[in-house]
């Protein structure tokens, strides 16, 4: 018997059980768990004396419930729309000119284009230090450039005026996010076949045309791919807002995701911030299986 | 394509490249400034002297030898923890295709997109009750393994795609079992993709903050990026040593990046996407 399971493991299919069992179980106890956990968190109540009990009141729907009345709820949940929607965009379009730029194919264009990756390789907190010094008020270089270039003449409070809060921290997931982007973007203009865009210009389409026609259809599964993989990324941005506005002044610069670790372990009321991280967890899988719709050519071969 | 004129469109690149790396070169002259430099209107772009005992003196003062230790523990760790579960998951998924394996395929990508910050809330209440936060560095390691295995394995997987069948084959034929032709052919193959991509684990574990700002209440068992958040006030004005604090930690990091640049960014290209 122990024979036979030894010679499995080794040599047979118990090879690959194995080999793929343990890290799935890993995976389902430490993520698949906690999830289910979460959902059934928002449907109890939970204080900071029930944290270590597993079992708790039910509540139904009341966490729901409370959340929804806050105040707040319906701004995070609208500031979570605009960071989501304007990261993506500036992301995706620097990206995009950037991938194309790069892509002319001359002496060095590869070496540079790798180095602007540092930015996706840095701590978060590094990155949102920086710009939170960059974006200072007073002192911060980005309003000096805008002033003396002429293009504001008061300075901007970015991290402090609840008009900018938001944008502070746009800026700053755009410039974390644009070399992901455009490193991503750069495959795919690279798999386009040269030839096509010769026949086109014999044809006489210009630079333009020869864009709406051959590439964007070219990179219809990459784009797709890029847009909700940045989706995935920019709703777990996290880092960004504890370095550069904890969500404030007055919850004008906060998100759905920052919004459930306050509401966790600010306020301690784990089981509104169990409710909140359920609402969005189910908004993240939606995105997911966009992601592996527009990859699903690679994975069924 | 036309061909056009090189050392032009090279001057644009690397304009452009210079713009976009601004604001590290904004962190680097600004641990350098002088305490009244720092606020100085209109700001300096070149440091006005070269003072590099401020390094010396925020390692000593914000006592970095321990976050860092903590932050190299942790990304050690985990990178182990993830390289060892992952590269035989990524080698199964790699090598058949059918039903179970699209199904599990399916399971990681899913995985793979929960925010740590949401995620943190059940993981926090339950590794409590499991009593793991006793030991809140291994607490962390395991939380990060988990969200950091599945872009893992994404990236192995194909590193071990691109290793044709056949060499597997013959090494069966030839008498191997199946851990032998596994070691012996297929892992040495694949060993380039496994390390560049457990590097990039590395990396990200090295600047973990959510999971380790929650689950370490310890001071001295705190990571670099925890570190560096309390050293942030919302009111501070040591902005040269914040810097100086984000150079120290970010500087080994942009090193080993640009020493492997080609091969990471080759990595990341073929695994997210095809």
């Amino acid at each position: 018997m122990m024979k036979r399971l030894y010679s499995a493991v080794v040599d047979g299919k118990g090879f690959d059980i194995l080999l793929v069992g343990l890290p799935l179980l890993f995976l389902i106890t430490f993520s698949g768990l906690p999830l289910l956990y979460n959902v059934l968190m928002s449907f109890q109540e939970v204080d900071i004396f029930s944290l270590g009990s597993l079992i708790r009141p039910f509540v139904g729907l009341d966490n729901y419930r409370a959340l929804l009345a806050q105040p707040e709820f319906w701004p995070i949940m609208w500031n979570t729309v605009i960071f989501v929607v304007c990261s993506i965009f500036g992301q995706f379009t620097l990206g995009f000119a950037l991938a194309l730029f790069f892509d002319a194919g001359f002496r060095g264009a590869s070496f540079l284009r790798g180095l602007f990756l540092v930015s996706w390789v840095m701590p978060g907190l590094v990155v949102g230090a920086i710009w939170n010094w960059i974006l200072s008020g007073d002192f911060g270089v980005l309003n000096y450039i805008l002033r003396a270039t002429g293009l504001i003449s008061e300075n901007i409070f970015w991290r402090s005026d609840t008009d900018f809060s938001l944008w502070a921290v746009i800026i700053a997931n755009i410039w974390l996010g644009t070399a992901f982007n455009m490193i991503l973007l750069s495959v795919g203009l690279a798999g386009i076949p040269k030839d096509l865009y010769e026949a086109s210009e014999l044809d006489g389409a210009n630079v333009w045309q020869r864009f709406l026609t051959i590439t964007i259809p070219m990179m219809r599964s990459t784009i797709g791919a890029v847009i909700s993989l940045g989706l995935i990324f920019t709703l777990q941005q996290f880092d960004l807002f504890a370095a550069i506005t904890s969500g404030g002044p007055a919850n004008s610069s906060n998100v759905a995701q920052y919004w459930a670790w306050e509401l966790s372990f600010r306020q301690y009321d784990f089981a509104k911030g169990a409710t909140i991280s359920t609402i969005m967890i189910i908004t993240v899988m939606i995105a997911a299986l966009l992601y592996v719709r527009s990859t699903r050519h690679e994975v069924r071969g | 394509m036309t061909r056009r004129p090189t050392p032009l469109l090279l001057a644009a690149a690397v304009l452009l490249s210079a713009i976009y790396l601004f604001p590290l070169y904004w962190m680097y002259v600004t641990s350098l400034k002088s305490g009244s430099e720092v606020f100085a209107y209109p700001p300096t772009f070149l440091p006005e002297s070269l003072d590099f005992h401020i390094f010396a003196e925020v390692w000593q003062t914000r006592d970095m030898a321990s976050f860092l230790w903590n932050s190299l523990v942790i990304a050690s760790g985990s990178m182990a923890m993830v390289a060892v579960l992952g590269t035989g998951c990524s080698y199964v998924l790699a090598r058949y295709r059918n039903i179970w394996v699209d199904i599990a395929l399916f399971l990681v990508l899913m995985l793979q997109v929960l925010p740590a910050s949401l995620m943190i809330t059940p993981i926090f209440v339950g590794f409590s009750a499991l009593g793991l936060l006793e030991y809140p560095r291994f607490a962390v390691m395991i939380a990060f393994t988990a969200k950091a295995m599945p872009f893992f394995v994404i990236l192995v997987r194909a590193t071990f795609m691109s290793i044709p069948g056949e060499l597997e084959e013959a090494a069966l034929v030839d008498g191997n079992s199946r851990i032998g032709a596994f070691g012996l052919i297929v892992l040495p193959l694949a060993r380039n993709g496994i390390l560049v991509s457990a590097i990039l684990i590395f990396m990200q574990a090295f600047g973990e903050f959510v999971y380790s700002k929650s689950m370490i209440q310890d001071v001295t068992l705190q990571p670099a990026s925890v570190g560096l958040n309390g050293f942030m006030g919302p009111n501070t004005v040591e902005w040269n040593k914040i810097m100086a604090y984000a150079t120290i930690y970010v500087t080994p990091i942009l090193a080993a990046f640009v020493l492997l640049q080609q091969r990471i960014v080759s990595g990341l290209t073929s695994g997210a996407l095809k």
